[in-house]
């Protein structure tokens, strides 16, 4: 298995050391030398390097380099055989009027186009040297007849003989040879003539090209002008105007001036009294060959060229195949006495002569009289080459009777009433094989007849045909003697459905076009066969499955690590807007209610707490007119509470001590609610400001100003709240220290101003002790009460109840803790209810769950 | 009509009553225009009373008219005061360091100072007096009543600190719990926490309602001086 090369084009293996693919032919090994390189790439920026055409065929498939070296080749004839044409071009007459004299100045005009012989024989032109392109297959030329045929005598025609027409023969010589001439030679049965007739001669006229505008092939012969006389046959120079103006035959100058009137040459026009009718001329202008031929003398000594001519007998030519038509020179007249020209038997059509190299006998090699009108302008020599087919509808035995009708001419001498045999039908083997030409399709009816049988041709070609590399001819023609371009030109089998072996799928496979058929016309070099499309690559990170679930995890702990943690709690109590709007409903309807109608519902207090007989005794125990410090620390929203608290105490103690008050504050609005508290309650007891009572106004520094002022009060609080010197005034004469007071209230609803101001006097009390008095809110009183176990503080009054009391012991007055003391009442009352009728009907509820779940297990 | 100070301020009064009571039905912005305004006058008047009662006074008419030697006191509390000022500038805040060091100082200590020769000492004193007898006996307290109170408030103060106690182990089971003794205690004292936080609500629930009692009451009031 080593050293296998795959075949970029089919696929297939082959050895490393083979250049080409064994099965498509197409290059496996990459160019070296002059081509190497060039096969790489371009890259972005490069310049195309130019490369000769004729570098890259080496790189070309091999069945198209055969078929260009076959072009090559039949090129070099098709020139050789333009020049032979060339010399055998009739130079026009000079003295007759040139009527084609601007065709000739507009043929000379144009390089490019090609003049044709027989427009050039008429207008004199010269031809142009025909550019044989060797590329090309289109234009091939067949041999038509001998060269001598055109010649006067043999020794004219060998040195007429040009250079081209040899060379002609040469090529034919080669190894390749032409079907034609050996058609022709064989199908005349004049085999052993041939012998006679010098090898130049029987390449002779069947040489002419035959597709060339204007030539035989399309019902006109023209014979090649040729501007040289020593090649030219005698009777092809006289028809050279240049040559020899005067020379022109009649029937061809008589045709030319028809041809100038518009009219068609009587040569080529009378339908009726068929093609090439010979024209009245001189006898001088008839060439010799022509002259020679004498219906009698031909039939009195060239039996056997009567016979061949008999046997192909041409065909009656039907009035539309005008154009189809023989030149007259090259028909004989039924009457050879009209016809002097005829006299001269040309060397072919002598008994001596070999067959000419023409077609059948039943073919008359320039009777396109025997064209078959389904043919059309193909000539019956040319159209015995192709297939059979059933589109050739009539059997050249069919067709033969209606020529010798029309026919006329030397050439009806050669008829023969035998029916033409079958086109090819050399071989007597052969001559067994069906008919190329077979009109059976039609005659069972029409078109569907085309389809019923299968020629062979065709049925060669059919899936259940074998598969080859040539389409199946008919057994009477086989593929060697297809003519060379013919063959180059064949694509693959088509029809065939069975592929190559060497065919591959992923090679372009043409269907259409010029290239139907072929396989890997590019060139198969990597880089030129179909390219397919890129491999995507994908961006996307490659990972396994168990590398993404190993990120998942990372990135599940990662996450986890930023989760807070939820909390287990119990759910929030929820209160619902209905329920609060209720309560409050409730509370302010019994206050406003009860507020409203001044009631007296509900008893005072009579029980006296113990920490209210420290304040009640305070109260009553204090010094004449002694000076009392009052710290006015609470809130202005517990004004009502307050004073409430306070009133009855101070109104108790200014109505039967009437002590010196001294208000002071460690809150900013304390110096306010204390000149409130004096205007308010208090207000008929009528201290005045300045006499009975001062106001240090606010005490900066929280704890600290409290010690500060303990310590010393004269320097800390040296002004009041008039910018006054307070401690020169009447109400602090006397005082300048903390411990020179008789008692110390303070008026506070905060839990810690209360404990400032006992904990920083407290060392200033135990030096000289000095009664301290609380009155503090409701709120507040709680956490004050141990201060008043620790015997800390001597008395405390706390909130309305409190006040509630001192009213009691003050004979009522101010009378404000009364007024407030129902709706206090109600409110307490209502809030117990409350509380007690929720509670228990949240014990309901939480027993009737309980029990439910109970009875649910 | 001349309208007294008096009706004016009793007015006021009222509006500003039914504006804070509309917070019954909710948030609402007549509620939050009273109290930006209660917002606003406090800082108002609490300015005015620094100035007036603090700066001017102590500052100001000392620099004016003190002799030298009170005016060199105050040049250190007025640097301190400059000092202060600088933490309204990031970049100069550090300069307000060493004042604020004197304050927290100085006032960490009488804090300290003051609690414990103010509170915890009394205080432990007083659980201890409360089982003095004689004492008691002098305020005209019998045995039996001092033993009780005395053992109620060492009972509650015991337990109550005991509940405050968070320390515990964990169990072979992987449970983590106090001791049992202590959970027992632990569960006592938070009898008498309970006890205390509901006699703090009622005092709170007290102190509400007179104030309600006290507006209700001057609404009335006003309305029955205007009828």
């Amino acid at each position: 298995m080593a050293d296998i090369i795959k075949c970029p084009v089919c696929g297939e293996g082959n050895a490393a050391d083979q250049e080409f693919c064994q099965y498509c032919q197409s290059r496996l090994q990459p160019l070296t030398g002059p081509l190497k390189g060039a096969d790489a790439p371009l890259h972005p920026g490069q310049i195309p390097t130019k490369k000769v055409t004729a570098e890259l065929e080496p790189i070309l498939p091999q069945w198209l380099r055969d078929a260009r070296n076959k072009a090559r080749q039949s090129a070099e004839v098709d020139t050789s055989q333009a020049m032979q044409q060339q010399e055998r071009i009739i130079p026009p007459n000079a003295s007759e009027p040139d009527l084609l004299a601007g065709l000739r100045s507009q043929s000379r005009g144009d390089d490019d186009e090609d003049t044709p012989d027989w427009l050039a024989n008429i207008t004199g032109v010269s031809p142009k040297q025909k550019k044989i392109d060797s590329g090309s297959s289109e234009a091939r030329r067949v041999e038509l007849g001998d060269r001598s045929d055109f010649a006067g005598n043999t020794g004219a025609l060998k040195e007429s003989i040009p250079a081209w027409q040899g060379n002609t023969q040469e090529a034919s010589s080669d190894t390749e040879k032409d079907e034609l001439k050996d058609w022709f030679r064989e199908s005349s049965g004049l085999e052993g003539k041939k012998d006679d007739v010098p090898a130049s001669d029987s390449a002779g006229w069947s040489d002419q090209p035959v597709s060339e505008p204007g030539s035989f092939s399309n019902d006109q012969f023209v014979p090649a002008v040729s501007s040289s006389d020593s090649d030219s046959p005698d009777w092809l120079k006289r028809m050279t105007p240049e040559e020899d103006p005067g020379n022109v035959p009649s029937w061809l100058s008589s045709d030319m001036q028809q041809e100038a009137k518009g009219e068609s040459p009587s040569s080529f026009a009378d339908p009726a009294s068929g093609t090439f009718e010979a024209a009245p001329s001189s006898a001088d202008d008839v060439p010799n060959w022509l002259q020679g031929i004498d219906p009698k003398a031909t039939s009195a000594e060239g039996v056997s060229s009567d016979d061949w001519l008999k046997e192909h007998q041409p065909k009656p030519v039907e009035p539309n195949l005008n154009r189809h038509t023989t030149p007259l020179w090259l028909k004989g007249n039924d009457n050879s006495a009209a016809n002097p020209a005829e006299a001269e038997t040309p060397i072919w059509l002598s008994a001596d002569v070999p067959s000419p190299p023409a077609p059948p006998p039943s073919r008359d090699p320039f009777a396109l009289d025997d064209v078959v009108p389904a043919f059309g302008d193909i000539p019956n020599w040319l159209k015995a080459a192709a297939p059979q087919s059933s589109i050739f509808a009539d059997s050249p035995a069919e067709e033969a009777p209606a020529a010798p009708a029309e026919a006329s001419g030397w050439l009806s001498t050669f008829k023969s009433n035998e029916p033409p045999p079958t086109p090819f039908s050399v071989d007597k083997a052969q001559e067994n094989l069906p008919p190329t030409f077979t009109s059976d399709a039609f005659k069972d009816g029409g078109e569907n007849a085309l389809f019923t049988e299968m020629p062979d041709w065709l049925s060669s070609a059919s899936p259940s045909a074998p598969v080859s590399s040539t389409p199946a001819l008919s057994d009477s023609i086989t593929p060697g003697e297809l003519p060379s371009w013919v063959q180059a030109m064949r694509p693959v089998d088509t029809t065939s459905s069975a592929r190559p072996a060497s065919f591959s799928s992923d090679q372009t496979f043409e269907s259409r076009g010029a290239l139907s058929g072929l396989q890997g016309v590019l060139p198969a070099v990597p880089g030129y066969g179909p390219s397919s499309k890129p491999k995507i690559y994908s961006i996307k990170l490659q990972a396994s499955q168990e590398q993404q679930s190993h990120a998942a995890l990372l990135e599940q702990i990662l996450a986890a690590e930023a989760e807070p943690v939820p909390i287990t709690s119990f759910s929030p109590l929820r209160t619902s807007r209905t329920l609060r709007w209720l309560i409050s409903f409730a509370v302010l309807v019994l206050i406003i209610g009860v507020t409203s109608l001044q009631t007296r519902i509900f008893s005072m207090p009579v029980a006296v707490p113990n920490e209210f007989n420290g304040a009640l005794q305070v109260a009553q125990n204090v010094p004449e007119s002694a000076p009392v410090l009052v710290a006015v620390d609470y809130h202005p929203a517990r004004v009502g509470e307050m004073e409430a608290a306070a009133a009855p105490m101070f109104d108790q103690m200014m109505v039967l001590r009437h002590p010196r008050l001294t208000f002071i504050s460690t809150n900013e609005t304390g110096a306010i609610l204390a000149e409130h508290f004096l205007a308010g309650p208090l207000a008929e007891r009528g201290y005045q400001y300045g006499n009975q009572y001062l106001n240090l106004g606010y005490l900066p520094g929280g704890v600290m100003g409290i010690r500060a002022f303990t310590q010393n009060p004269v320097i800390t609080m040296p002004f009041d709240i008039t910018l006054n010197s307070a401690w020169a005034s009447a109400p602090l004469q006397g005082v300048t220290s903390l411990s020179q007071f008789a008692a110390l209230i303070v008026i506070t609803d905060n839990v810690d101003t209360a404990r400032a101001w006992i904990e920083q006097t407290m060392s200033t009390r135990q030096a000289t002790p000095f009664p301290l008095v609380v009155v503090s809110s409701a709120q507040a009183a709680p956490m004050i009460q141990p201060y008043y176990d620790s015997g800390q503080v001597t008395g405390i009054v706390n909130g309305l109840y409190g006040g509630a009391i001192f009213e009691q012991n003050n004979a009522g007055r101010p009378g404000t803790a009364r007024s407030y003391w129902d709706a206090y009442s109600l409110g307490l009352l209502l809030a117990m209810s409350l509380m007690l009728g929720g509670g228990l009907w949240s014990l309901a509820l939480g027993l009737r769950d309980r029990a439910a779940a109970k009875a649910g297990r | 009509m001349a309208f007294s100070p008096d009706i004016i301020v009793g007015l006021i009064s009222f509006l500003f009553t039914i504006v804070v009571f509309s917070y019954l039905i909710g948030d609402n912005p007549l509620f939050r225009i009273a109290i930006y305004i209660f917002t606003g006058v406090s800082a108002g008047y609490i300015a005015a009373v620094a100035w007036w009662q603090v700066l001017l006074p102590r500052l100001v008419i000392p620099l004016v008219t003190a002799p030298m030697q009170e005016k060199l006191l105050l040049v250190a509390p007025m640097v301190g005061a400059v000092l202060i000022l600088m933490k309204l500038a990031p970049r100069l805040a550090g300069l307000a360091r060493p004042v604020m060091a004197f304050l927290v100082g100085v006032g960490a200590a009488v804090t300290i100072a003051g609690a414990l020769g103010g509170t915890l000492i009394p205080q432990l004193l007083g659980t201890i007096n409360a089982f003095d007898v004689n004492a008691a006996a002098a305020r005209g307290v019998n045995l039996f009543e001092v033993m009780v109170n005395g053992g109620v408030i060492l009972a509650g103060t015991i337990l109550t600190l005991i509940y405050f106690h968070f320390g515990a182990s964990a169990r072979p089971d992987g449970s983590v719990r106090r001791f049992g003794f202590i959970e027992i205690l632990a569960w006592l004292g938070r009898i008498f926490i309970g006890i205390t936080l509901g006699a703090m609500f009622a005092g709170v629930y007290a102190a509400a309602l007179t104030a309600l009692i006290e507006r209700i009451s001057s609404l009335v009031n006003f309305i029955g001086k205007l009828i």
